[in-house]
């Protein structure tokens, strides 16, 4: 026993002193009903959120005329854009296809229900017009010239499509009259509904209320408890630094969390994958959503621990001075929704983990920003339907809850540089606060 | 910063040696005061080897010294070494020490041979190591039948003697006891002793605080009596309570006819007082304890009285404490 240490590899190492720790502290979370109800908590919130996703995407989504033309104006059997395209008069009963030779059979006012979808959505980045007129009636014989490019840039029938700079957006798209003007809602809501639940279950079902509330119940206590217990004696009176004891409380805590998180990425994962809208029976492509999330939550969880088991070590009621910090970055997630560049958020946690998601969000989904900007502009009649409706805007629905949480990085890098360079603010956060709360118990004197 | 793989502790410590000149517990002026409230003041001891009883009332000191050799507190002045080592500031001189803390509470989910196999590993004990290690100590303090018992089901004098077996793991040279027999039942007192005993004999340096005299006697002679946090005496239990003799003490010895005894005691030069409390017991009062001491147990054999017990029921810490503080105490 007296030998100084043996040369062990990096594994043997590790198993002893600090893996001691940390298997004690897993096997301590095991045996803790606290952690059980922690995590039921948890898990059945999440549960909630996801269960009101199945639900919109089992719902309907009611097909809008946007362009009114189903409707058959003169009685005469004929749908006013049937008789458009064939140039009969659409408010006359006595003119139709029918009275040509031969007759041209009516179409069902269905087939002229969100007949001419949007045709832009895989736009390449720089290109500045996209569209089709797949109905034909912006591309009709008797047109002026003037009316088939009423947006002036010498291509018929098109949308002009500007990306701001400046501002970072897509600017409102610029159509010639009745291009891509009745698009399909459905295709276009679950779409929407699907990413926008990914960005929000990611962002604040993961990132915020496990990433901090996860840590603030199960971490504060790491060190505290023991400490209040008196039972951290038995691991002072050994030959372990307690910057050492502070790790492998954390690393332990995280052994029980990130496998949870996972867990929870996983279930919800594919559930959304199966019940999300596409032609495949599962969304593989959402994958690296998913990957992000789970990456960015783990990093929080890791970020957090670190912060509240310092915080407890500092003093008997930590939680409180837990909660300060997490009302701060309450404060800050909901900044990064409303003003995503701020540079405030750098001084936050949860600006950096939801980086991650938004960056991720632009890889998975390249055309993210064009695809909001389309429906945002609905097509120029309205989600309402033709004649108003009653709206005030002429956005898609999900539209706007996808606009309200997708969020610009703020960093003005690519999304993969974003990913990894919040991932080393991340950790060097960590690596901080591992300093900070093991100055502070290394200081502390326990009686 | 990467952690520190090889677990011995922080960077100075990888190669660390014991200070094979340096006693094993060396104190130097150490006081400790929380505010105005000093729990020990100018402390100076060296302890190598062999039992040492700290012996003091409740609030003495004794679990703040303890707590200064374990590391866990700062002293306010003064230097504490362990093997040469400064504990507060290097965990590494643990790899030689065990420590029973005088802390209730254990993990009460684990099992005596899980939570002394765990433990032993921040030893730096490898999993087999650790196991092995923990069935030798358990079997040192006789719990090897019940070791896989989850320790909530444990009575306290079989917890007491299982922090006793985690103490024990890695053989260490220094070994601190924080009132182990508290609480205990007597069976456990009697293991927990003659365990104390055999690590004395083995060579160890042991430290056994404790608020009751008997129970010290009982296990060593070697004494450190704290009183208000400071140093009252140091030394062998015998010397101290011989200096006592030529103070006034009570003997009370329990006999058939207490009357008769007492005529043949009375003309004892030191005898200078006689009291019956009851009629199988008789009390006397004596200037000079070791000479009635000496020539009581002839006199007893030569007269055939049925003598029962002798008690001397001053002969406990707080007289010890009252003759030392030259009646100042309590």
């Amino acid at each position: 026993m007296m030998s100084p240490p043996k040369k062990d590899n990096v594994f043997r190492a590790l198993d002893r002193k600090l893996g001691a720790v940390t298997e004690f502290t897993m096997r301590q979370y095991r045996t803790k009903l606290s952690t059980w109800v922690i995590l039921g908590v948890g898990f059945i919130a999440i549960s909630i959120v996801v269960l009101f996703y199945v639900d919109s995407m089992q719902q309907e989504i009611e097909a809008i005329d946007n362009d009114g033309d189903s409707a058959d104006w003169d009685g005469d059997g004929y749908p006013t854009g049937q008789e458009r395209i064939y140039g009969t008069d659409p408010e006359n009963p006595e003119s139709h296809p029918g009275t040509f030779t031969p007759p041209i059979a009516p179409d069902a006012p269905e087939k002229w229900i969100n007949e001419d979808d949007f045709d832009w959505d895989l736009a390449a980045s720089g290109d500045t017009t996209a569209g089709y007129d797949d109905d034909g009636d912006c591309r009709l014989a008797d047109s002026t010239q003037s009316q088939k490019d009423n947006n002036r840039n010498n291509i018929e029938c098109d949308i002009i499509l500007d990306y701001d700079e400046m501002r970072g957006e897509w600017s409102e798209p610029n159509s010639d009259r009745l291009v891509d003007e009745d698009p399909d809602e459905e295709k276009y809501a679950k779409e929407a509904i699907h990413r926008a639940f990914l960005l929000a279950i990611g962002k604040m079902g993961f990132v915020f209320l496990l990433g901090i509330f996860l840590p603030l119940f199960l971490a504060t206590g790491l060190i505290r408890e023991e400490m209040d217990n008196s039972t951290i004696h038995f691991m002072l009176a050994k030959p372990i630094a307690r910057r050492d004891i502070f790790l492998g409380r954390i690393v332990g805590y995280l052994g029980i969390v990130w496998p949870y998180i996972i867990a929870m990425g996983a279930i919800v994962g594919i559930i959304s994958g199966f019940a999300g809208p596409g032609e495949s029976l599962f969304r593989f492509a959402d994958l690296g959503m998913w990957m992000a999330i789970i990456f960015a939550t783990m990093l929080a969880t890791l970020v957090y621990g670190m912060l509240f088991c310092a915080l407890g070590t500092l003093w008997k009621r930590g939680i409180i001075l837990a909660l300060p910090f997490a009302a701060w970055e309450l404060g800050m997630a909901i900044l990064s929704f409303n003003a995503p560049t701020s540079s405030i958020l750098r001084f936050s946690v949860i600006g950096w983990s939801l980086n991650i998601i938004d960056a991720a969000s632009l890889v998975v989904w390249p055309n993210m920003a064009l695809f909001i900007s389309m429906g945002m502009w609905g097509g120029g009649y309205g989600g309402g339907g033709y004649g108003g409706g009653g709206r005030w805007d002429n956005s898609l629905e999900g539209a706007g809850a996808l606009s309200a949480f997708a969020s610009d990085t703020g960093l003005g890098i690519s999304p993969i540089a974003t990913i990894v360079v919040s991932t080393l603010v991340l950790l060097f956060q960590a690596a901080i606060l591992w300093l900070v709360g093991s100055a502070i118990f290394k200081g502390k004197e326990i009686e | 910063m990467m952690p520190d793989l090889q677990q011995v502790g922080e960077g100075e410590t990888q190669q660390w040696a014991p200070n094979i000149t340096a006693p094993v517990v060396l104190l130097e002026n150490v006081s400790k005061s929380y505010g105005k409230i000093h729990a020990l003041s100018e402390i100076t001891l060296a302890l190598s080897g062999g039992v040492t009883g700290i012996l003091g009332s409740n609030g003495a000191g004794k679990s703040t010294l303890f707590n200064l050799l374990m590391g866990k507190l700062k002293p306010s002045s003064g230097s504490i070494k362990l093997f040469g080592t400064d504990p507060w500031k290097n965990p590494a001189p643990y790899a030689r020490v065990g420590f029973v803390p005088e802390h209730e509470k254990m993990h009460d989910w684990m099992t005596a041979h899980g939570f002394v196999s765990l433990f032993a590993r921040l030893n730096g004990l490898t999993r087999e190591e650790a196991k092995s290690e923990a069935d030798r100590v358990l079997n040192f303090v006789g719990l090897t039948d019940v070791a896989h018992k989850q320790l909530g089901r444990y009575s306290k004098g079989m917890r007491q003697r299982v922090k006793i077996a985690h103490a024990l793991v890695n053989d260490p040279e220094l070994i601190v006891l924080d009132e182990p027999l508290q609480g205990c039942d007597p069976l456990a007192r009697t293991t927990i002793m003659n365990v104390i005993r055999e690590l004395g004999k083995m060579g160890r340096t042991v430290l056994v605080s404790s608020h009751i005299l008997h129970e010290i006697e009982r296990i060593t002679e070697q004494i450190v009596i704290l009183h208000n946090g400071r140093l009252l005496a140091l030394g062998n239990l015998h010397t101290i309570r011989e200096k006592m003799d030529n103070i006034p003490h009570t003997i009370s010895i329990g006999c058939e006819n207490p009357k008769e005894l007492a005529k043949d005691i009375i003309n004892n030069d030191a005898v200078y007082g006689i009291s019956f409390p009851s009629g199988d017991r008789l009390q006397i009062q004596t200037h000079n304890l070791n000479a009635v001491h000496r020539e009581l147990p002839a006199l007893i054999v030569a007269n055939g009285h049925k003598v029962s017990s002798i008690d001397n029921p001053d002969d406990d810490l707080e007289s010890i404490l009252k003759y030392l503080t030259g009646g100042l105490a309590r």
